[in-house]
């Protein structure tokens, strides 16, 4: 573990044990604040600046991030934490700062993203350089579709709406957080309908395939999508939680091991489609992007080795990139949560 | 055709078989024998071995909730692209 990152962290005024804020009242009022903050951007702020010219349109974005980054102090402390725990020596205590300020940037930046992709897409996509796409139609012209390996990396939520954008039947296997049973509520359904559904989902060519407890088709309604020659997308560092039908298997990852799910390259494997890493990244000024389709990775032999191969990828680009992953969703609470989907034990910490 | 499908889930899907009595009425879902891969195996494996296609509409749980199950389900395919046929 980085002990700049250690020292920092304790010193910024939590406890080795727990982040506790110093009184509860304070704790309950920012909580307020900042849920006040996160409804009026995502429903109100969002879509009324998104198709202003780019450089205005993050620029909200960025603002409202360093906002953020200053009033979630217990969320910052909990990233910085963690990328020293994920990076150890390789950041100093400057550099982790940089990259948790850099993530919450990411995190707003991404929502500007999505809802620019309302209607034809356009509005994103002339912002979207896309490299390899001669990789993905020469997949195609086999015939037996092909599978699109992604990570929840730069702006995860749009990565496969862009390739549907583009004219590609694309199919993803994923679980929108708002089919949870904690987000039954009306409201809140409807709310992360608006902001998923229109932008985002209809781009997709299917409904998502989702795989959690109870559903035990999700390989073989992912192999009829190929069948149909068709894309299938999937986040191959998509955490496995407990009761998952899968089957994950332990991975070497950054600086631990991950609980992972290799399906991606199985599937690809026994249908006989090819598997490529696409990565989509946000470039210094936060409104550009580039999509990266990697040429197919090879799975004719043991899917493991394939799929160590696209984590491979995925871990280079995160080794470059570190502020643009996204392992560490701030509103989940306890210290190491999203560290212990990664594979870390609470006795790492 | 059941100690067939019996057998292939038996080999290749169960990782000890020693540790598990496969009968034609194993529940292969709840037990979870099968899970989201082995059952793309499976259903891979019944087409090429029973020349059947199998539908998005027909991954049921009743299709491949057993053995007995999944004999029923190839049977009625067979039927039924004999008929088309």
């Amino acid at each position: 573990v980085n002990r700049n990152v250690l020292l920092h962290w304790k010193s910024d005024g939590g406890s080795s044990a727990t982040f506790r804020p110093s009184s509860r009242l304070q704790a309950a009022v920012r909580r307020a604040l900042l849920s006040i903050d996160n409804h009026t951007y995502r429903t109100v702020v969002v879509p009324m600046v998104a198709f202003l010219p780019a450089p205005l349109a993050y620029g909200v974005a960025l603002v409202r991030s360093d906002l953020r980054y200053r009033l979630m102090r217990s969320s910052r402390r909990k990233i910085i934490y963690s990328f020293g725990l994920l990076f150890g020596d390789r950041l100093s205590q400057r550099e982790c700062d940089r990259v948790a300020r850099d993530n919450f940037r990411s995190m707003s930046c991404e929502t500007i993203d999505a809802m620019r992709l309302l209607g034809s897409g356009k509005a994103l996509l002339g912002l979207v350089e896309v490299r390899g796409l001669e990789h993905l139609r020469a997949a195609l012209a086999g015939g037996k579709g092909a599978v699109l390996c992604s990570a929840h990396f730069g702006s995860p939520k749009s990565c496969f709406s862009i390739i549907g954008a583009l004219g590609f039947p694309i199919t993803i296997v994923a679980r929108w957080r708002y089919h949870e049973k904690r987000r039954k509520r009306l409201l809140i359904k409807l709310h992360y309908r608006l902001r998923n559904d229109y932008p985002v989902n209809s781009h997709l060519h299917r409904p998502n395939i989702e795989r959690h407890p109870g559903t035990w088709g999700s390989a073989v309604e992912a192999a009829m999508v190929l069948r149909r020659n068709e894309l299938v997308g999937i986040m191959i560092d998509a955490e496995v939680r407990p009761g998952d039908p899968s089957k994950p298997m332990t991975f070497d990852f950054l600086n631990g091991k991950a609980m992972l799910v290799p399906g991606a390259t199985e599937i690809a494997q026994l249908t006989g489609a090819p598997v490529m890493v696409m990565l989509l990244r946000r470039l210094a000024d936060w409104r550009h992007q580039v999509l990266e389709i990697s040429p197919p990775i090879h799975v004719e032999g043991d899917p493991v080795v394939a799929f160590k191969q696209c984590l491979a990828l995925v871990e280079a680009a995160i080794q470059r990139y570190p502020a643009q992953w996204r392992p560490l969703p701030v509103s989940r609470g306890g210290v190491g949560g999203p560290l212990e989907v990664y594979g870390f034990e609470r006795s790492d910490l | 055709m059941e100690s067939v499908i019996s057998v292939y889930i038996s080999r290749e899907l169960v990782s000890e078989p020693q540790s598990i009595t496969l009968e034609n009425d194993t529940p292969l879902l709840e037990s979870r024998i099968l899970d989201s891969l082995s059952l793309l195996k499976l259903v891979l494996f019944l087409e090429k071995q029973f020349g059947i296609v199998v539908g998005g509409q027909e991954l049921v749980p009743e299709n491949f909730a057993t053995i007995n199950a999944i004999c029923r389900f190839v049977n009625s395919k067979k039927a039924t692209e004999k008929e088309r046929e």
